[in-house]
């Protein structure tokens, strides 16, 4: 790694940005003009929030917030937790503690730092993690283990045969660093009473250690406080889960990573339905003037991403779906599997919140945090019951998308396994698929100029546009 | 002397399993240590690693994996689809790892393209990453159940009646292996890297009252056996991702060194020793408990303490840190241990490979060569 890159710790300058960037958005249009001529690499992602207007400023706040919190954490007397986003963080803002995520905190990087995540994954290599694990994890770990940031004070993953690549590199940060780690564990079936039962000891398990880590006991009327305010979120989520069924989307594209970066930076916290509340009521005024989201106002197609998005340069991904008109259908980070959701109708598979007591409450949480992105859908054989595939297909079915895109990181062994197959799978059910060959979090792996060249084919060739 | 275990190691469908087959008994595959082989031996079933060095190329395996995936689930597949498992009645998949586990899917979807790929008995078997009390019970449900599906099957006798024998058979295997190790001192060692790998690996490709009987037989010959050279050898340890490939072992042999122990999946690998009990819980209690795989997250250190044991008990001058490309989990232990090696003064190399035929022979004789140069000038 660069002096110069070692020279400022990168969490403080990421919170600084972003602490400009909100100031910004409160300042008058000549300000802003003046700001963004300073800015040149980063107006385009300003203006990404700019664009949305409220949900797009309490967005950034959201996030400001996040790091303010993790800035100020140690001072206030609160541990960090270095965690994934497969992890609810309800449970750490219950026992009022600090969670980093670390893919969050890496597409943060990528979208505030002009050099992308480059050099802080490679320190990762340098540090011993193998130059093939994710992307996603690596970008800001690497920040971490070079010393750069808030330290950890300890650690918590959830993702062994989930993900083995992501249960890695905690394992490794866990014994590089020096800090105690639990990961809970998931068996490969996703029902049944034997897997809930192992879903909520695990789960008591972790919150056990917490209790050991923070020196905090769970306190029964602040988690009911974060349980209630879920349950709101889960209620609006529904809402707008329901609205995207619409033809045209009365969504905007970027309000499906609002969505599921919202929930994975402030689950439970009210800026968090705040922002879903504003968003909500946008889509509404959509949908009632038979609106699409998209700023041209026209749907040329409808494209269900049925793993993750692409976090690069800009995080151009959104602006290049809305320049041709294609609304985006959601994929599987934005799918939480509460019961109200339009997607679970006549589905086992969901959770529901209960807080009728401090029993009822940890399996509410159990049972929701078994269901988080990736460890629903791909801890067991991608053709199993409410796993990869038929998720895959009743989303594309039920959203009316024309078409499933897939994009990863060569890091992802558990999909790479599998992605060619589920391709076979939707194609022969009627769904045009294209599987992505770039890294979502690295550009060196493909430049987004080809990325993009890429999905232009896709959509041209199938006639999708 | 040890003709047996070479050809055992070298060929999956060796003398011993052909004939096993022509009595007419069934062989059922399986991918990972942590699958109780004595639930296997107790059903009449033979239970055989499988592995993957037999390929010439890698067309079917790649149809179905994406690129970013590790060679070994993908020579597996192409074993399969070039027939080369045609003489197994039955197959489990274990969630090894995540490139491991995924052979699951690509076999049943191959065996749908290709008439004849999969075999009549072919199972997912799945396995906790922690060892806490919940974890065993979980354990014990799929070992009990894995049990049930090989009763139904194949339609033998008693599972549970004949496990006591079987597990008194693999407790005396063993406890042979681990006298095997014994003629692995230094100044006295009486068996090559080379062989003693071929061992090991034949212990998974053979049925178990045979290689007992051959390594018992072995045993006996190396009490009188005259020691292996090993003036200006360096004694080397391998470990990291698993290892079939004698002649992985054989290039470092060839270069100058000799091997003196491993810590990888097909050699001195399993801690579990003597499985106490008789039942099915004490069994699956030992094989959860007692393998030493990073797939078991947040055992860094144990098993760092574990190896730094062996290279004390054998004489270690330097370590080969190998892992195949695409293997997170042993790759990123060897970075750690590489560090904590280095902190101890332990010579070691880093590499990484692909799995199958020995394809990159010169690059990485190169690399072991100097390595072993490196090294030769500190031998005492």
């Amino acid at each position: 790694m660069r002096p110069e890159t070692k020279a400022y710790n990168f969490d403080w300058m990421l919170w600084r940005t972003l602490d400009l960037a909100c100031n910004a958005m409160t300042g008058t249009e000549k300000e802003l003009k003046i700001v963004m001529r300073h800015i040149p690499y980063f107006k385009d992602i300003l203006d990404v929030f700019l664009a949305y207007g409220e949900p797009g400023k309490i967005f950034l706040k959201l996030v400001y917030e996040y790091m303010d919190n993790i800035m100020t954490a140690h001072e206030k007397g609160k541990k960090i937790c270095g965690t994934t986003f497969c992890f609810s963080p309800a449970i750490l803002y219950a026992m009022d503690t600090v969670p980093v995520t670390l893919e969050l905190v890496t597409v943060l990087i990528n979208s505030l730092w002009k050099r992308g995540i480059g050099e802080f994954s490679d320190f990762c290599y340098e540090a011993g993690l193998t130059e093939t694990s994710c992307s996603s994890q690596r970008g800001a770990l690497g920040a971490y283990l070079a010393g750069l940031g808030e330290t950890f004070d300890f650690i918590v993953a959830d993702t062994p045969g989930v993900c083995d690549t992501n249960a890695n590199a905690f394992a490794f940060a866990s014994a590089y660093l020096n800090k105690p780690a639990f990961a809970l564990t998931f068996p490969d079936r996703l029902t049944g009473d034997d897997v809930d039962n192992y879903h909520q000891k695990d789960y008591r398990r972790m919150i056990d250690f917490l209790e050991e880590q923070t020196g905090n006991r769970l306190d029964t009327d602040r988690l009911r406080e974060v349980l209630q305010e879920i349950k709101k979120q889960d209620e609006i989520l529904a809402e707008l889960e329901e609205l995207q069924r619409a033809v045209p989307s009365p969504l905007p594209v970027t309000y499906n990573f609002f969505i599921y970066a919202g929930r994975f930076f402030f689950a439970g916290k009210p800026l968090l339905t705040e922002l879903l509340l504003s968003m909500r009521d946008i889509a509404v005024t959509n949908m009632q003037e038979e609106r699409c989201g998209l700023p041209s106002g026209k749907e040329n197609t409808r494209a269900l991403f049925c793993y993750i998005d692409h976090y690069t340069t800009n995080l151009a991904l959104w602006s290049w779906l809305e320049e041709r008109g294609i609304t985006h259908m959601g994929n599987i980070l934005s799918r939480f599997w509460a019961d109200n959701t339009p997607y679970n109708q006549n589905r086992s598979n969901a959770y529901n919140i209960d807080s009728t007591n401090l029993d009822t409450m940890i399996d509410s949480l159990a049972a929701q945090n078994s269901r988080m992105p990736m460890v629903k859908s791909i801890r067991g054989p991608y053709d199993a019951p409410g796993m990869w595939l038929e998720d895959t297909l009743s989303l594309a079915q039920m959203y009316r998308a024309d078409c499933i895109i897939y994009s990863g990181t060569p890091g992802c062994r558990n999909t790479w396994g599998m992605v060619k197959l589920l391709a076979r799978d939707t194609e022969e059910a009627g769904f045009p698929t294209h599987i992505m060959y770039s890294d979502s979090f690295d550009e060196r792996v493909e430049s987004w100029e080809a990325t993009s060249a890429r999905l232009d084919e896709f959509f041209a060739v199938r006639g999708l546009l | 002397m040890t003709e047996i275990f070479i050809e055992a190691s070298k060929k999956i469908y060796n003398s011993s399993v052909e004939q096993w087959t022509k009595d007419g008994k069934p062989v059922v595959g399986y991918t990972c240590s942590h699958l109780p082989a004595e639930v296997l031996h107790a059903a009449g079933v033979l239970p055989l690693r499988l592995r993957g060095m037999e390929v010439s190329g890698l067309e079917i395996g790649d149809s179905y994996f994406g690129p970013f995936i590790c060679t070994m689930p993908r020579c597996l597949l192409q074993m399969a689809g070039t027939g080369k498992f045609d003489f197994l009645e039955g197959a489990i998949v274990t969630p090894g790892c995540d490139s491991m586990r995924r052979l699951d899917e690509c076999w049943r979807k191959a065996g749908k393209d290709m008439e004849g790929t999969l075999p009549s008995f072919f199972a997912y078997f799945d396995v906790p990453h922690k060892e806490t009390d919940y974890a065993h019970d979980w354990f014990k449900k799929e070992v009990l159940s894995l049990a049930g599906l090989l009763k139904k099957h194949f339609v033998t006798e008693d599972i549970i009646g004949k496990l006591p024998a079987s597990i008194e058979l693999y407790n005396h295997s063993r406890k042979l292996i681990k006298e095997l190790q014994q003629f692995r001192k230094k100044n006295d060692c009486r068996i090559t890297g080379y062989d003693a790998l071929a061992v090991s690996v034949a212990s998974t490709s053979m049925p178990r009252e045979v290689f007992n009987s051959e390594l018992e037989k072995l045993l006996s010959k190396l009490k009188n056996a005259a020691p292996v050279k090993e003036k200006g050898k360096p004694r080397l340890l391998v470990t990291g991702s698993a290892t079939d490939d004698i002649q992985i072992i054989g290039l470092m042999e060839d270069s100058g060194a000799l091997v003196a122990a491993e810590k990888i999946c097909f050699g001195h690998f399993k801690t579990i020793g003597t499985i106490e009990g008789n039942s099915l819980e004490s069994v699956a209690a030992a094989y959860l408990d007692g393998t030493e795989c990073p797939r078991m997250f947040g055992k860094y250190e144990e098993r760092r303490d574990s190896i730094l044991a062996l290279i004390e008990e054998s004489d270690i001058d330097g370590v080969i840190l190998q892992n195949i490309r695409f293997c997170d989990l042993h790759g990123s232990d060897n970075g750690l241990l590489e560090a904590d090696l280095r902190k101890k003064g332990i010579p070691s190399l880093r590499i990484e490979r692909e799995y199958g035929p020995l394809v990159e022979r010169e690059r990485l004789k190169m690399r072991i060569d100097a390595f072993i140069e490196s090294i030769r000038g500190n031998l005492s």
